[in-house]
């Protein structure tokens, strides 16, 4: 894009005065929505609009965990789907995703914990994702590296062993899926904010963008942590969600040590080694509202002193990167998936705080069902953002790292 | 960035010693009628406003006030009250 190379994506497009759909973020969710959108329901004459540039958001910045050993029922078969796509996403695509299904081990450090692990799994199971209860030795033969005394702030009880789950190379998702669908005629229009969404009659007609007018039926709003305040400032409408700013870091390269990704809920740490040999690292926010995507010595301190108890061979290991991207966090740590509700052909698909990475492929394909056919599709159903004014908020709060300014 | 926050107790403090309360809806709708979805308006809907926002912070690890300020929150900066400004 800024060089003398052309994108795989193509050189960008004229945006044009009408669209049978915009999609308002250039960021996973919607680059996966317009994939299937054309792939699957043959709507070609679609437009994603990014302020920026594609993966500039939680899509350029997250830190690449993929699973599916959610806490609810209604959460995790989508996230078991969207496990399940890696790999025949690679091959559609015809683009190396890097899925490297490593498996997950969540560190539990109290008998309570366990508890909690152990209805996670039972969870798991029910659902047909593998997903076991490992006691601390049995978590010490998968991780040797892991620290096993009992002389450290959290001492480890044992964990939840999630063999499916890993990493999956983002960018390499960014751009194999902005490739297939700019292939199948989507404009991916970068450098183009959305400024406005125009109704008439609680139906969409339009969206105005820093480009000019477009006639649409159809308005996705799936801009990660830009998502909320878009709706709330372009439509008025409200979201149960609060913005934070996520921070992640790197070490510099080691020899292999790491075979899963580590988290600790405790710790309020997850780890993982890249095929580069770092150590990426990430999972804490300043507990209130900002857009600043800035890092805080204050949590590269607190990372290096958790990550050196449980890991004690990463002493002395120096921090080579910290960035920080947005978590658009909801009450019950679900995201809301809507559409034509309160108006028709407005769509909505955020709150995916920092867990939206993993979900992206299956939600897209999904939402453009959803948008296609104007149809919820089962799976959806139970993220409407009327659950809130229902009382039926989701048990995922007692996922394993819960930051938000409601707990 | 480090956050300052003015308790009107003990003054200009480090943001960590305090917590998020949340933005400022109005006063609590004490005694309203309300539906369920005017209540959840009211108990979990934000503006989620980029830019300068009246919120409530409480002073947990100082006097333990509640009270609201301004703040930019692209910015992540206390504010004078806009209103307030000539
Ligand atoms: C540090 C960090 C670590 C994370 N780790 C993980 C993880 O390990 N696993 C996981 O599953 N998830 C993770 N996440 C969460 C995940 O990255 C996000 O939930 C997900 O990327 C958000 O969806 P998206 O990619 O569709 O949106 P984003 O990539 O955030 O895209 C939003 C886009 O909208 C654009 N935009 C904003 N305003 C406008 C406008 N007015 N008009 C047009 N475009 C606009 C922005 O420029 C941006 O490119 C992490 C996030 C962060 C920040
Ligand atoms: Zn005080």
């Amino acid at each position: 894009m800024f060089g003398t190379k052309k994108p795989l994506w193509g050189p960008q497009p004229e945006q044009k005065k009408h669209y049978d759909a915009v999609l308002i973020g250039g960021g996973l969710h919607n680059l996966a929505t317009a994939y299937y959108l054309a792939k699957e329901h043959g709507m070609t004459n679609v437009a994603v609009v990014e302020k920026r540039f594609i993966g500039f958001g939680g899509a350029g910045r997250n830190t690449a965990i993929v699973r599916a050993n959610q806490r609810t029922q209604e959460n995790v078969p989508l996230y078991k789907d969207a496990l399940d796509l890696w790999p025949q996403l690679t091959k559609e695509l015809d683009f190396n995703l890097m899925f490297n299904n490593c498996g997950n081990v969540n560190l539990m450090h109290s008998e309570a914990a366990m508890k909690a692990a152990r209805m996670n799994v039972s969870t798991a199971q029910f659902l047909g994702v593998e997903s076991h209860v490992l006691d601390a030795k049995q978590t010490k033969e998968l991780v040797p590296a892991l620290n096993l005394s009992q002389d450290i702030t959290h001492p480890i009880h044992g964990s939840m062993y999630h063999p499916p789950g890993g990493i999956v190379r983002h960018d390499a998702v960014v751009w194999g899926l902005a490739k297939g669908a700019a292939k199948l005629g989507v404009d991916i229009l970068q450098q183009t904010e959305a400024q406005g969404i125009s109704t008439r009659q609680g139906k969409v007609t339009g969206v105005d963008t820093s480009r000019g007018h477009i006639s649409t039926p159809k308005v996705m709003v799936s801009a990660g942590g830009y998502s909320a305040g878009i709706i709330s400032h372009l439509l008025g409408l409200k979201l149960p969600i609060s913005v934070l700013t996520i921070q992640a870091m790197v070490t510099q390269p080691l020899k292999p040590l790491l075979n899963h990704v580590v988290s600790s809920g405790a710790y309020h740490v997850y780890c993982n080694q890249t095929l580069k040999g770092e150590i990426a690292t990430g999972a804490h926010m300043d507990p209130w509202p900002n857009y600043t995507t800035q890092v805080t010595a204050r949590y590269i301190k607190h990372q290096a002193e958790a990550l050196t108890e449980f890991l004690p061979c990463l002493r002395g290991v120096k921090f080579m990167r910290a960035w920080g991207g947005l978590a658009d966090m909801t009450p019950d740590m679900a995201p809301i998936m809507d559409g034509n509700d309160p108006l028709d052909g407005f769509f909505m698909n955020c709150g995916w705080g920092y867990f939206g990475f993993k979900s992206s492929t299956a939600t897209g394909r999904y939402m453009a069902e959803y948008m296609a056919t104007g149809e919820c599709p089962q799976r959806l159903r139970p993220f409407t953002f009327r659950r809130y004014e229902q009382h039926k908020l989701m048990g995922e709060t007692a996922a394993l790292v819960n930051y938000t300014p409601d707990n | 960035m480090a956050l300052m926050i003015t308790c009107p107790v003990c003054g200009r403090r480090n943001g960590y010693e305090f917590r998020y309360g949340g933005e400022d809806k109005g006063a609590y709708p004490w005694g309203q009628d309300m539906d369920p979805r005017q209540w959840a308006e009211y108990v979990h809907m934000n503006s989620c406003t980029a830019g300068v926002q009246k919120e409530w912070w409480y002073h947990r690890d100082g006097c333990g006030s509640w009270f609201t300020i301004f703040r930019d929150t692209v910015a992540n900066v206390e504010v004078e009250n806009p209103e307030e400004r000539t």
